[in-house]
This record gives structure tokens, C-alpha cells and sequence, in this order.
């Protein structure tokens, strides 16, 4: 219908409605006033719609059952093919494997029982058959001052080291200057005397940590407490974020800094862990440069898991000072810890108990993490690595001169090693090969064992043994697995190339670190 | 199927592939990406290695094929519509 307007009034006529409309038109009478009027278009329109046929029904339910279903386990069998299990396939694929399967079963049985084979191995490379020492990196000034070196770090992509220059002995060195010092050992212009970059810092670094992906970051924990962020990319100021000194942070020297990959993809934080006995998450906010306290887990005597068989001494305070912290590949929520006391603690990130400490002017309440209470070791531990090839084995080592191996799944060492009669400062485990890993003494040497083998002495002994030259920390090289590098007491650095059995895998070495990790008693 | 379970007993076996003609994987034990990578790799060897024995001699053909490594061995019995792939550890 159509509506007009006009400044005239108009009396309109309306024909009878109905849903069959014919055509419609209608009648404007107007006064007689001579207005100008609107034409219309001559002609009739219409406007039809087909018959519309409804109609309503109900239905209600009479009668009403339940039923359900359940799967049952299905017989596994060995095979698991791309397609549905039951189609046959086509028929000459049957006629195929009829036709080779005698020739490939007696290839098979020929395989498993010939001795062709045995001992031969392909000549691919340069098989060096020493371990010896590439470089030998020095800072003077560092040296001048008699500083050792705290911590070394490989970036991710393997060419550049990170040295940290600080004291080992703690006491009144707290507040002296220190440094950050890279090598890029790929480059031609390699000065061992001279560093390509030297970042200072205003007190002593304790430990450092490269970023798993971005080259130029650098994660540092300082004796102030501090954790601090260097990017090497920038000219200005290479310090990208610091935690400062709040009522959040670490009031105690950092013992351990590690990247930890958050639930974000390709995001990580930094968890630091220091004598005060707290550990820390926190995320980076480069554009203000701070790190923002994430999570905050604190570690007190009377809240750590009591196991039957361990009688855990309480040191004087009831915080746990902790000295060393492990991350685990292969479980993301899992954290090991180790204390000056010699405690070795298994902790989760994800654990939700309040920490019994008081929580004045705290941004994040703080959690109690500890889930595990492992035996414990007679003085403070200072190294603990997770093994890269199995979920359940870790090394740690302390002040007791020993190296254990503990499975996740028991309190007791599966085994323990002699590495030296002083210090062991750190252990780490050979990224290539399962059973192999580097032990830091206090003597100088760096000792590395060999858990094929069936004597417990080290199959490899780097570097000379006096302890002015005290071997204090040391990095293996993922991407050039034949690297490991070691920093002294007397502040050099020591680049070692490894030979080629200890960097090439052994066919039967996981099953043996299998064996070897299911040593675990009932 | 019955060879395939004839096979898969032998010692040492980890895996049987079978690929059609033309690389792609009709059936298999291992895992699919495991699978599709055995596939398309060992497909394209076969291939240069039967061209390489023919273009020794055209009379000749490939028969049977081997591949050693450090740890395990990769049989590949080829055919004209079919291959078949084992992989042994001979040491297990």
C-alpha cells in the first residue's frame, strides 16, 4: 500500500483486504485545488503471493526408553594401518606380498644372524681421537682484578659464548664491579685476549643464562639479588629489563637463572632462584624494562615433604636457601631444587598451597612448590641436571665431592660417583650421548664420565689439576656438540674440543640408560 | 593381514611401510609422520638407484635394495605397483 504524503489532504478509499490480493489501486480524492499533484504511474500493479497452506499438528509421547552404549577395549592388534583395518586392500597388493615375502623374511633372519657387520663403522668425518684445548679466553682487566669466572653460556645458536666474571667465594665481594664478557668463536677476528663485547655491571654475577631462541638475550642473576636482562644486539644500553630492588624481588645472591617456556607460544620467562629462598617467574616487559613478577614460590623448612626413610636436620633459619634449580623437558610443570643445606627437593609449578610466610607488600602470593623430598646430600648442592634423553633421570652434585644419579621416582641415589675430593661445582649431561656427563671440581679438572662403561672412573680428565684453577663452571655446546667450554677460578675461559667417541652416540646407549634408569627398587 | 604379521615377527623388526607406485603409503605400523617421511624419502632413493642400475646395463634391474646405518637397516623390496619397506635393528 502505498503512502503519500503532500501538503493536500487527501481522502483515501480502501478496497477490501485479503491475502489474494487483486490488483490494488486505490481512489485519491482531492479538493479542487488546483495542487500539483503527484502522478503515479499509469497502469495497475499488482502484488500476489501463491497460496499459502498451513496447518498445525501435535504429537506427544506415548511411551519412553533408555538405552545406552559402551566400547569395549578393542583387541590391539600389531597392526595400525593408514586405511580402515578391515578393507583387504587391493587384490595384487596381496599377490605382491605373497610373491617378496620369502625373499625379505630370509633377508631379515640373514640380518639378525650374520656377524657381516660387526665392528665396521663408516669413516664420514674427521674422527678426532683427542680432546684438546681450542681457546683460551681471557679478559685482563678481570683477570688483573682477581676475579673468577661465575658462569659460561652458549647462545642458541652456538657461536658466541657468555662469561661471567664475579667471585665464587661470597663474604665482602658482593659489591664489586664486575663483567659480561662474548666471544664469537666463529669469527675471524677471534681475540682470545679481547672480548667482542664487554658489558659491566655494577656488582658480581652469579649466574647467566642465554635465551633458547633469540641470540642476543641474556638472562644474569646478580649477588644483589637482582635478575637482569642484557640485550647484545643494542649499542646504547644493552640492559633490556631489571627486576630492581621491590618487595617482590630476591634479597639474597641468585643462585640460578632459567628460561622457562610460558603457556603462550614462543613466549618465555625467566625463573630465578636465590639464597633467600624463594624462586621466582617472571615475564619480560621489554618496552618498560622490567620483568613483572608472574609466580612466586617460596621454600620454608616446616612446609617441605617429609618421606618416612629421611630425616631432614633443620638448619637454623626456616627459609631454604637455594643453590641450585633444574628444569625438566620433559615435564613442564616439573622443577628440582637443591639447598645449602643439601636438600633435594622435586617441586611443581603448578602446586596451589600458600607458603607460610608473611605476605606484606607482596604482589603475588607466594606457593609452597616442594612435592618430593629426595635423600639428602651432606653439604649444600650445587648443580642438579635433568638428562636429556630420559624422563626420569637427573645428576646432582655438591659440596660432598660426589655425583648421583636419581631417578624421579625414589628417594635414593641409583648410584653415586666419585668425582673429586673437594667441591664439585657443576654437572651437566652430554647433550649427545645418553650416558655421558661433565662434572666442574674444585681441584681444576673437569671429569667426564662414561655410565657405559663398566668402571666408575672418568673415561676423560680436562685441564691441570691445582686449585688456584679451580674449575667453577662449564657449558657443553648443543649445535657443535664436540664443544664444551669451561671457566676457571683464575679467570680464563677454556674451549675444549671433545673427541669423537664421546660426542657420537652408541646404537645401544638409550637402551642401557633404559636398564639403567629402571634400576629403580620397589 | 598374515605376511604382515610374518614379517613384523622377525627379530629385530621396527616397522613395515608398503607404498604404492607412486610414494604414497597404503599401509604401515610405525606412525603417520614417521611413515609419510620413510615414504617420500626412500621412494625417491629407489628410484635413482634402479635408474642408476639400469643405466649401467638396460638388461639389468633392481632387485633387492639395503641401506646400513648406525643404527638399524632399511630393506626395500621393490615391484611395479608396490613397495615394500623394512626397517630391522639386527642388534636388538
Amino acid at each position: 500500500m502505498l503512502s503519500q504524503r503532500s501538503h493536500t489532504q487527501f481522502k483515501l478509499t480502501w478496497r477490501p483486504w485479503s491475502l489474494q490480493t487483486g490488483p490494488v489501486c486505490f481512489r485519491a480524492t482531492a479538493p479542487a485545488v488546483s495542487q500539483p499533484r503527484v502522478q503515479e504511474p499509469a497502469g495497475p500493479r499488482a502484488c500476489q503471493t501463491r497460496a499459502v497452506h498451513s496447518d498445525e499438528a501435535q504429537i506427544q509421547t506415548t511411551s519412553t526408553t533408555t538405552s545406552s552404549t559402551q566400547t569395549e577395549p578393542q583387541d590391539q592388534t600389531s597392526e595400525q594401518p593408514l586405511q580402515q583395518n578391515h578393507q583387504p586392500g587391493p587384490p595384487d597388493l596381496k599377490d605382491f606380498l605373497q610373491r617378496i615375502e620369502e625373499t625379505v623374511i630370509t633377508e631379515l633372519v640373514k640380518n639378525a644372524r650374520g656377524h657381516a657387520f660387526d665392528g665396521f663403522q663408516a669413516n664420514w668425518g674427521d674422527h678426532s681421537q683427542l680432546v684438546s684445548c681450542l681457546h683460551r679466553l681471557q679478559h685482563p682487566i678481570a683477570q688483573e682484578r682477581d676475579l673468577h669466572v661465575t658462569s659460561v653460556s652458549w647462545t642458541c645458536t652456538g657461536s658466541v659464548i657468555a662469561c661471567a666474571y664475579g667471585r665464587i667465594d661470597e663474604g665482602h665481594w658482593g659489591t664489586e664491579r664486575s663483567y659480561l664478557c662474548t666471544w664469537n668463536l666463529n669469527s675471524q677476528s677471534l681475540r682470545p685476549r679481547q672480548a667482542d663485547l664487554v658489558i659491566d655491571v655494577h656488582t658480581a654475577i652469579t649466574v647467566l643464562s642465554c635465551h633458547p631462541e633469540k641470540p642476543a638475550l641474556i638472562a644474569g642473576g646478580l649477588y644483589s639479588g637482582e635478575v637482569v636482562i642484557w640485550d647484545t644486539s643494542r649499542t646504547q644500553d644493552p640492559v633490556l629489563a631489571l627486576t630492581g630492588m621491590s618487595a617482590d624481588s630476591h634479597r639474597e645472591p641468585i643462585y640460578q637463572v632459567a628460561w622457562v617456556p610460558l603457556q603462550e607460544k614462543g613466549e618465555f620467562g625467566v625463573l630465578s632462584a636465590g639464597s633467600g629462598g624463594r624462586v621466582l617467574l617472571w615475564t619480560v616487559d621489554s618496552e618498560q624494562g622490567r620483568l613483572v613478577l608472574k609466580s612466586a614460590y617460596a621454600l620454608i623448612q616446616q612446609q617441605l615433604p617429609h618421606n618416612s626413610s629421611i630425616s631432614l636436620k633443620a638448619p637454623g633459619s626456616s627459609n631454604v636457601g637455594v643453590t641450585s634449580l633444574a628444569l625438566s623437558v620433559w615435564d613442564p610443570d616439573t622443577f628440582l631444587v637443591g639447598s645449602e643445606g643439601g636438600l633435594l627437593l622435586r617441586c611443581s609449578f603448578s602446586s596451589k598451597t600458600p607458603a607460610a610466610v608473611s605476605t606484606k607488600d607482596q604482589t603475588v602470593t607466594l606457593r609452597a612448590p616442594a612435592v618430593f623430598s629426595f635423600r639428602p646430600h651432606s653439604g649444600p648442592v650445587h648443580s642438579i641436571h635433568c638428562s636429556p634423553f630420559h624422563r626420569n633421570l637427573f645428576v646432582s652434585a655438591g659440596t660432598d665431592g660426589l655425583a648421583h644419579l636419581h631417578s624421579m621416582l625414589q628417594p635414593n641415589p641409583l648410584m653415586s660417583l666419585r668425582v673429586s675430593e673437594t667441591y664439585v661445582f657443576q654437572v651437566e649431561w652430554s647433550p649427545t650421548r645418553p650416558l655421558v656427563f661433565a662434572a666442574a671440581t674444585g681441584q681444576g679438572e673437569v671429569q667426564i664420565f662414561d655410565l657405559g662403561r663398566r668402571s666408575l672412573r672418568p673415561v676423560a680428565t680436562i685441564g691441570q689439576g691445582t686449585a688456584r684453577q679451580a674449575a667453577t663452571c662449564l657449558a657443553f655446546n648443543r649445535q657443535s656438540s664436540h664443544l664444551l667450554a669451561v671457566g676457571n677460578m683464575d679467570g680464563t675461559v677454556g674451549v675444549w674440543e671433545l673427541s669423537a667417541d664421546l660426542t657420537e652416540q652408541n646404537p645401544r646407549e638409550r637402551s642401557q640408560l633404559e636398564q639403567i634408569a629402571n634400576q629403580v627398587a620397589e | 593381514m598374515l605376511t604382515h604379521s610374518r614379517i613384523q615377527g622377525q627379530k629385530g623388526v621396527q616397522g613395515i611401510i608398503i607404498v604404492n607406485s607412486e610414494g604414497i603409503p597404503i599401509k604401515t605400523t610405525l606412525d603417520n609422520s614417521s611413515t609419510v617421511q620413510y615414504a617420500g624419502l626412500i621412494h625417491q632413493l629407489v628410484m635413482k638407484a634402479r635408474s642408476t642400475v639400469r643405466d649401467i646395463d638396460p638388461q639389468n634391474d633392481l632387485t633387492f635394495m639395503r641401506v646400513r646405518s648406525k643404527k638399524n637397516e632399511i630393506m626395500i623390496a621393490p615391484d611395479k605397483d608396490y613397495f615394500l619397506i623394512v626397517i630391522q635393528n639386527p642388534s636388538d
